[in-house]
């Protein structure tokens, strides 16, 4: 694969129990790309992308940041986690802080900074997204939308070098998932690297600089939106529903 | 932060903890003391006037203290305890009435007996019972371990036993049983006390009475019998008998049963001054109040830093493997706790445990109940974890922050708030758990209320009363816990 892969698994696999849903999957990202693995549902799609940051423990293969094996002692994975964020379907904010203390729990624990600069870069990143207001708010006083825009704002308050985003608006009415994909756009745009499982194939298209199509287990093709869009392959063109 | 917040209430927590155990447990001087172990509700040899205990065998045994220049302390506990407690060191001398058997003797040593004594039956006016051979197939109540006890369980049938002769003539005058095996003396300030029922002329049995002493002090076995020899010859025992009873063996001053028909508001009033009034009777409820608060107030922090502590480590040992050997410790505990009633640990910590130590007996109810509670908190406490939704700790994990971190600043803070009620609850079942603290001898609210019946044979008002101070305590914790939950969950809304 290619040597400047910032993150990448090889011949990953996973079992759960007697089933294997993931047979073998090598996938990566280099630095600003912006990936999307898309595929059916029980394709494992999410399951490689919690394996990439160990919330699944890989059952074979190997997980490469920076081309080195990841550290899976537990201050190694800690250290990483803090470089490879997450940004999960149900959100995930912590329900008993604060809109700024979520934002600020991570840096300062980290010891990534201290309070104060922890605050101000909080505050900063909540006026970009234009939630200012909301600093002293509870989770649950927040709309999905705005909980999902906090919770990546959460994620990169940490600095890091890639972002996972599993499933990021599939919990999302209609109408909040424009605010939440113009904010990829915006991440995006700025150069994140960004490694995205979703459904909503219209957004992969116009946003992924390659598309990884999973289905049982297994990559069925990675390439460029342009090179999908010529696919002759009918399993393809049912799901992008291409004419 | 929600975080800082309650660690602050940790810290407060164990602080208050820490200075309530150290003025609980009292500084123990030089012993010149003679501790007489006794159940005071046996009168006329021991019963409560008042604050004191008083009676033939408190009497006697006063004196042959003040005689070898010891001070004496009574410790008032169950009948069916004082033998184990003079076993144990917990009392140097029983004297409760205490009749001579073979198979007592194999466990104390008995002085000389000082009197003779009958044990009789007591039944209602219009009944129909004679003697011993028309008792079978008739309800008989007796006093748990007393000699009446075991004749009638040897001789006739399972009686039921009672706590206290007051208790089984009380179940006499109302009806539940038939008939009442008692020692002589007590019956007949029984029966002149109540209306309605008589001494039958027939004694089941005759007994000497003597004082216990353990196996293993000869030398105060024989100042004791010295003394009492001394006592007998010089006039000083029958000076002792004439206090309490007349030449023909009836107890003296005995009030007059009333008679005088009275409203039901007249007898509740006067039932209330007769308990509660006379002689300051009241303070017993608000001492034994005030050793109840102390003692629920102690156990629930130390139950809340046991199960916390326990929570948290069978909690991580489930979600990441750690701890194997804290983890199983932790097993062994919750199993052997929750598996046993809180009376028998308490006991066993009394006379077991802390069997040849001299503590205070409050310190030792508050680290049997505090032992008990955390058992069912630390259960309370992880339900409350697993109650997180899961992607909290993903979350957190996710940025980076370690499992210690997630789980102070994220996940207990809800689990606390999750398990509040759970716990209010466990609380308030402490509360009224801490009433079987009689069982050593400590004198508690509901002991209070016993006393109380003890001295006016009269059951209804002193259990009612009892009954409503536990319930307004109870109300008000559950109030507090409301306000406190309310205060938590406004943060969130």
């Amino acid at each position: 694969m290619n040597a400047e892969n910032i993150l990448e698994v090889r011949n990953l696999v996973k079992e759960f129990g007697d089933h294997r849903v993931i047979d073998g999957v090598s996938v990566g990202v280099t630095k600003g790309e912006v990936v999307f693995l898309l595929g059916p549902s029980g394709a494992g799609k999410s399951t490689v992308m919690r394996c990439m940051n160990f919330l699944e423990t890989p059952t074979g293969g190997e997980v490469l940041f920076h081309g080195e094996p990841v550290n899976r002692s537990e201050s190694g994975l800690n250290h990483y986690r803090a470089k490879v964020g997450m940004v999960f379907q149900h959100f995930n904010l912590f329900a008993n802080l604060t809109i700024l203390d979520n934002i600020t729990l991570a840096p300062m624990k980290c010891g990534l900074m201290s309070r104060t600069e922890a605050e101000t870069q909080a505050l900063h990143l909540l006026h970009r997204i234009g939630l200012r207001d909301k600093a002293r708010a509870y989770p649950s006083q927040l709309s999905g939308g705005q909980k999902q825009r906090v919770a990546i704002v959460r994620a990169l308050a940490m600095n890091p070098e890639v972002l996972l985003f599993d499933e990021p608006t599939s919990a999302l009415d209609p109408e909040m998932v424009g605010e939440v994909e113009n904010l990829m756009r915006e991440l995006a745009r700025d150069g994140m690297t960004m490694l995205v499982v979703s459904h909503d194939t219209d957004f992969a298209m116009e946003l992924a600089d390659r598309i990884v199509f999973l289905a049982d287990g297994k990559v069925v093709v990675d390439a460029p939106p342009s090179v999908i869009a010529a696919s002759d392959n009918s399993r393809i063109r049912d799901f992008f529903s291409l004419r | 932060m929600h975080g800082i917040l309650y660690k602050k209430v940790l810290a407060v927590m164990l602080a208050f903890m820490a200075l309530f155990l150290t003025s609980c447990g009292e500084k123990q001087e030089e012993r010149s003391k003679l501790i007489m172990v006794t159940n005071a509700t046996f009168p006329p040899y021991e019963f409560y006037q008042g604050e004191r205990i008083v009676g033939i065998d408190a009497d006697m045994v006063r004196e042959i203290a003040r005689r070898n220049n010891y001070e004496l302390v009574i410790e008032d506990m169950a009948f069916d305890s004082v033998i184990a407690a003079v076993q144990t060191g917990k009392g140097d001398v029983a004297a409760s009435g205490i009749t001579v058997t073979e198979d007592r003797k194999k466990q104390i040593d008995f002085t000389t007996s000082y009197v003779k004594a009958d044990q009789v039956i007591i039944v209602r006016e219009d009944s129909d019972v004679t003697g011993p051979e028309n008792m079978k197939g008739k309800r008989i109540g007796v006093q748990h371990g007393t000699t009446g006890d075991m004749y009638v369980a040897a001789n006739i049938q399972e009686p039921e036993r009672f706590q206290d002769g007051a208790l089984a003539v009380a179940s006499l005058v109302t009806g539940k049983i038939d008939a009442v095996v008692l020692d002589s003396a007590p019956a007949e300030e029984h029966v002149a006390r109540n209306a309605g029922i008589r001494i039958l002329p027939v004694a089941l049995v005759s007994e000497e009475y003597a004082l216990a002493i353990s196996k293993s002090r000869p030398e105060l076995l024989a100042m004791f019998n010295k003394t009492m020899a001394e006592m007998k010859a010089d006039g000083t025992m029958d000076e002792i008998w004439a206090r309490y009873l007349d030449k023909d063996g009836k107890p003296l001053a005995v009030p007059a049963v009333d008679t005088e028909e009275k409203g039901l508001w007249g007898r509740m009033v006067a039932s209330f001054e007769v308990n509660f009034v006379k002689d300051n009777r009241w303070s017993y409820l608000v001492n034994g109040f005030l050793i109840t608060i102390e003692i629920s107030f102690c156990a629930v922090l130390m139950g809340l830093c046991i199960g916390f502590l326990v929570a948290v480590v069978r909690s991580a040992h489930d979600q990441t493997g750690r701890y194997k050997v804290l983890n199983f410790l932790c097993h062994i505990y919750l199993t052997v706790v929750r598996g046993t009633p809180v009376v028998v640990q308490l006991l066993i910590i009394y006379f077991v445990i802390f069997g040849s130590v001299d503590v205070s007996k409050v310190l030792v109810a508050i680290v049997a109940f505090g032992v008990n509670s955390g058992a069912y908190v630390a259960e309370i406490i992880r339900s409350g974890i697993m109650a997180v939704d899961g992607g909290q700790m993903e979350a957190g994990r996710s940025l980076g922050l370690s499992y210690g971190t997630t789980m102070r600043s994220v996940i207990l803070p809800q689990a606390f708030k999750n398990v509040l009620p759970a716990l209010g609850n466990e609380f308030i079942v402490l509360l009224k758990e801490t009433s079987v603290c009689g069982y050593i001898a400590l004198q508690d609210l509901t002991k209070g209320g016993d006393i109380i019946r003890s001295q006016t044979y009269d059951a209804f008002l002193p259990l009612i009363v009892v009954a409503l101070i536990y319930l307004v305590v109870v109300v008000c914790l559950s109030q507090l816990l409301k306000k406190l939950e309310n205060s938590l969950k406004k943060n969130e809304r």
